[in-house]
């Protein structure tokens, strides 16, 4: 995949903003509805936030240190990687969500949660569209950042990006659905 | 005194008194008019001499009807219209609802501009160099907006030289409001700063939660309180 920088960022900040404004949602139902989950296996609302935070945790300082780390120009193209491409696009939500398998390091269920949680996600995101800004004068291809379930590969800045931003869309929708599927009928439009 | 020395001398004190208060009436419709149409920038100044409307609502006038408006935007409570980094081009008209534009600073936000029913909103760094820029709109509570983009919106404004006059005219109020909005942050004492911003735009209290306002005042909530309450 090929795509001039400035689109690119431009995306990944209207997806961000986007993820927050579903994320102030959230803030207004009842803790009962954000911790109900549809089936024993299933993460609540609050669980698919937490698991976010968990990815959040180790990829915004992970990201943030590799740019601060490098000091080459910014590229006006980016080129996706072929790996990261296609953990970017995997990431994204399809019309029906298909199943994915979670690490066990990164699976909130049965944690104690609270709506600190959705405050703690807000927080991130604005972290991200601070990291986005810098990002626009960093080469998005050169600088190579690591990724939570492997030592030995690396991806290009851009689709870090891509995948960590992408994969909050991902669970946002998974939550909505979930709150759809919440039994009262509690007047909730998403 | 006399009787009818005392019904002349009431004649001219009801006189004085009624032509007191009409000119007190008319400053305050002239006020309300100004406040109405400009709490974009929450500042209300002298209309230029001949002019009889605000500008701005001339301009909103002309894209009414003219049916310039793109689309109607809903937000709810707390979302967002703008975040930072991003480029955003449009003019919003508020129809209900309230907004405040801030910048988040480490982690501490610091307000802006507010935006209330029948204001003119817009990122306007961005609006004006169509490039990213660091503010953030928030709704305050539920809000619906009108939308209108810079190029439609620019075209209107080059289509008559009577379009341009006015906003021209909107843009050098916009001047004086960020210059008065200059001397409220240089103020020292929060008591004054609170007495500038009471005293352009009452109404602003009427529409905002204090707490925001505490913010654009560059004080903490308590102190507001506390000066409110003498």
């Amino acid at each position: 995949m090929k795509i001039s920088s400035k689109e690119l960022i431009q995306d990944l900040i209207e997806r961000t903003r986007k993820n927050i404004n579903e994320a102030e949602k959230f803030n207004h139902l009842t803790m009962e509805m954000l911790n109900w989950r549809p089936a024993a296996e299933s993460w609540s609302i609050l669980e698919c936030l937490e698991h976010l935070n968990l990815y959040g945790d180790f990829y915004l300082p992970e990201i943030e240190n590799s740019m601060l780390k490098s000091d080459g120009k910014s590229n006006p193209v980016f080129k996706s990687g072929v790996l990261g491409n296609y953990f970017a696009k995997s990431m994204l939500p399809k019309e029906k969500l298909n199943k994915m398998k979670t690490f066990r390091d990164k699976n909130p269920i049965n944690s104690t949660l609270d709506k600190n949680c959705i405050d703690r996600f807000i927080l991130q995101q604005q972290k991200t569209l601070e990291l986005l800004d810098i990002a626009r004068n960093k080469n998005l291809g050169k600088i190579k950042t690591s990724i939570s379930i492997s030592k030995w590969i690396k991806l290009k800045l851009g689709d870090t990006f891509r995948v960590v931003i992408y994969h909050n869309e991902r669970h946002i929708v998974q939550a909505n659905k979930t709150a759809r599927r919440f039994p009262v009928n509690t007047g909730f439009s998403a | 005194m006399d009787s009818i020395g005392h019904s002349k001398y009431n004649a001219i004190y009801t006189h004085v008194t009624n032509t007191f208060l009409k000119s007190i009436k008319n400053s305050l419709d002239k006020l309300a008019i100004i406040e109405k149409y400009t709490g974009f920038f929450p500042y209300t100044h002298k209309l230029p001499s001949g002019e009889k409307m605000n500008p701005i609502l001339i301009l909103i006038e002309e894209i009414n009807s003219q049916n310039l408006w793109n689309k109607e935007l809903k937000l709810g409570r707390n979302e967002y219209l703008k975040v930072k980094g991003s480029i955003d081009t449009n003019l919003y008209l508020v129809v209900n609802g309230s907004l405040r534009v801030f910048v988040l600073d480490e982690y501490e936000e610091h307000t802006i501009r507010f935006g209330y029913k029948d204001n003119l909103m817009a990122g306007l760094d961005s609006f004006i160099n169509e490039k990213p820029s660091d503010l953030y709109i928030q709704a305050l509570k539920k809000t619906t907006l009108k939308v209108i983009g810079k190029t439609e919106f620019m075209n209107l404004v080059s289509s008559s030289s009577k379009n341009t006059k006015t906003w021209l005219a909107v843009l050098e109020n916009f001047v004086l409001q960020q210059m008065e909005r200059e001397r409220d942050i240089l103020t020292t004492s929060p008591l004054e700063r609170y007495n500038r911003v009471l005293k352009r735009s009452p109404q602003l209290f009427q529409e905002i939660p204090h707490k925001y306002i505490a913010s654009y005042l560059r004080m903490t909530p308590e102190t507001l309180s506390r000066i409110k309450k003498p």
